[in-house]
């Protein structure tokens, strides 16, 4: 009978080991089957955590061969398959603190979520009694955000988080804030979306990790781009992250292009490319990678390019 | 199929990526790819220009498809993954949403222009192994790269988001090494294969940027790979071009040349390493081509 490798990093709460585990491999299980047998059959010590099975309640996370997955949801031959291998890794997840094997603390990432202010400060025309009325358009506003069922897996597979010493906010909190901030019925934008913004909204990495792993397909990347936005519109313009956008975006109406040798002043500011950027210009300069001298032309057709500016505002002005 | 492609080059080979112009040309030009530049495109925003404001990002990247189809190729190529993303993303918001086309034809039409759907983005990477195929490719080598050990970094944005990008599993690509694999290279596996490089938020976030880019310099360089390859001139630009200042204050050496794809490619196809601008890379690449010949 064909054989299934799996090798779990194990922890008891002060020493961490690999410990390799052998079961019977059928067809069509998914990985939390495979947890199961292995508990149930092998080693009565192993400790992880599921509950619903069915992709709901977000308690089943794990990292398998690098990538965070929901257990109950995801086929042993779709990771078999994938990896092209008989053996498989399970790990916890990366960037929580591990309580035991594949168990992870919720905790201290709740306590981090206080952060932005997590639940909604009512507008005046909510009552007890009656409730919030909410319409289609509003609802449609949060209604992707409102799937999150906190499992992690954006967490997991941040980049940001794998470098950060943890001031960074993790994306289901970034989420949370947008989720607050865009509510119809929530009266204090500026309370969910400041926080994110004083927690170093603007060093996401923009390298998508948690868009493309989130179970629910919330498009996180989105929202941390519209909180941006809105803390840019609430006066948080002076910021290397602001300024660098809007570099991008006064560069292609004035030439079409970017202009890369002003960009880390723009960015930056002079007196701080002055002063931390020469090194770097310097070398750029030897290999003839940027050249101040060089001219920059507008491309063709920038007549047109800045029409669309102009009718982008003209209709933002009618829409808002 | 018809190796006639609309070509955005984006900002970056304009200015400091240069060489990626240069081994992209000379590459497409020894397969028998004809490559032509849309002419007036503009930046794609560079997966910034939405934070400041994402309309403008649609139109202007509405635009620059536009000028592809107005050359009436099937599909537009570019050799940046940020620049495919940020002009797929457009294209898919706009395809899908009627009334969305329709705003941004109003915008177009007072440039003179037309947005209609008919042209694809792709990834050089993307045309090499769909239209060109590996077989075609493994008889242009002429000069196999015999025992030169290669770490695919693939960048973001060539593999996420997948509902947008969708060419292979992002959390196994193998398209890279399938290329590597078929110019006579070994290929390496390494811990930061898929990681991110940072360059999006090389300013705000400059701390940890720096310690990725020496992870990420570290980590293929002690799985005894020779280079780090990519297909993506924003990895490149961070990978190299950063590489002196994070090994700043660092006892173990980092140090690992970055190619290009179209580099590489180049090198196997026997094309001169000056023609694909070998030169132009702040960490030196002339010791690897040394060993290698």
């Amino acid at each position: 009978m064909k054989k299934l490798k799996i090798t779990i990093k194990r922890y008891d709460g002060q020493k961490s080991w690999n410990q390799d585990y052998e079961i019977d491999y059928e067809k069509g299980r998914t990985v939390l089957w495979s947890l199961t047998m292995i508990r149930e059959k092998l080693d009565s010590t192993l400790v992880f955590s599921s509950a619903c099975q069915h992709g709901i309640c977000g308690s089943c996370a794990i990292k398998i061969n690098g990538k965070t997955v929901l257990v109950c949801q995801t086929p042993l031959d779709s990771m078999l398959n994938l990896f092209k291998t008989d053996r498989l890794i399970y790990e916890p997840m990366s960037h929580f603190e591990v309580i035991r094997d594949l168990a992870v603390a919720w905790e201290p990432k709740m306590e981090k979520m206080k952060k932005v202010n997590p639940w909604l400060i009512p507008i005046e025309a909510g009552t007890k009694e009656n409730g919030f009325l909410q319409g289609a358009d509003d609802f449609q506003k949060i209604s992707s955000a409102t799937d999150c069922i906190l499992c992690g897996i954006c967490t997991s597979e941040c980049n940001q988080l794998e470098v950060n010493d943890g001031t960074f906010l993790d994306p289901f909190i970034f989420n949370k804030a947008y989720r607050f901030a865009v509510d119809s019925r929530d009266c204090a934008s500026e309370d969910h979306v400041h926080p994110a913004y004083e927690n170093e909204l603007w060093k996401c990495l923009h390298c998508m990790q948690c868009v493309s792993n989130c179970p629910k397909h919330i498009d996180l990347t989105g929202e941390i781009s519209a909180l941006r936005n809105m803390s840019m519109k609430m006066g948080e313009t002076k910021n290397q992250g602001a300024r660098h956008a809007r570099a991008f975006y006064e560069d292609t109406w004035k030439k079409g292009q970017l202009n890369e040798t002003m960009l880390p002043i723009k960015t930056d500011g002079l007196l701080k490319t002055a002063a931390t950027k020469v090194p770097f210009a310097l070398r750029m300069m030897k290999t003839g990678k940027i050249n101040p001298l060089e001219l920059q032309k507008p491309v063709n057709g920038i007549k047109g390019v800045r029409e669309l500016y102009d009718y982008a505002k003209e209709v933002e002005k009618s829409e808002s | 199929m018809n190796l006639k492609y609309g070509f955005f080059p984006g900002c970056t080979l304009k200015s400091a990526e240069k060489e990626l112009m240069m081994s992209t040309m000379e590459v497409a030009r020894a397969l028998g790819i004809e490559l032509i530049e849309l002419d007036g495109w503009t930046c794609c925003g560079a997966s910034h220009i939405q934070d400041y404001d994402e309309f403008t990002a649609t139109l202007v990247n509405a635009r620059n498809i536009a000028l592809g189809e107005k050359l009436g190729v099937e599909k537009i190529v570019t050799v940046c993954n940020t620049c495919t993303l940020m002009l797929r993303t457009a294209k898919k918001k706009i395809d899908e949403d009627g009334e969305l086309k329709e705003k941004v034809n109003t915008g177009l039409e007072r440039a003179g222009m037309q947005y209609k759907g008919t042209a694809e983005v792709t990834h050089l990477l993307w045309v090499l192994l769909e239209d060109y195929g590996l077989e075609r490719l493994k008889e242009k080598v002429v000069r196999p790269l015999n025992g030169l050990k290669v770490a695919n970094f693939y960048g973001c944005h060539i593999l996420m988001p997948p509902n947008v990008m969708g060419f292979e599993n992002p959390k196994n690509p193998q398209s890279m090494e399938l290329i590597a694999e078929a110019l006579g290279a070994e290929t390496v596996n390494f811990d930061q294969r898929l990681a991110c490089c940072g360059f999006h938020a090389v300013f705000p976030a400059e701390k940890e940027v720096n310690k990725l880019t020496r992870i990420n310099c570290l980590s293929p360089k002690e799985a005894g790979a020779d280079c780090l390859v990519t297909p993506c001139p924003l990895c490149q630009m961070q990978l190299d071009a950063y590489q002196p200042g994070a090994q700043k204050g660092l006892d173990q050496d980092i140090t690992i040349p970055v190619l290009h794809l179209p580099q590489l490619i180049g090198l196997a196809l026997g094309i001169d390493p000056d023609k694909l601008g070998i030169q132009r890379h702040v960490v030196d690449v002339i010791p690897m081509l040394r060993a290698l010949a």
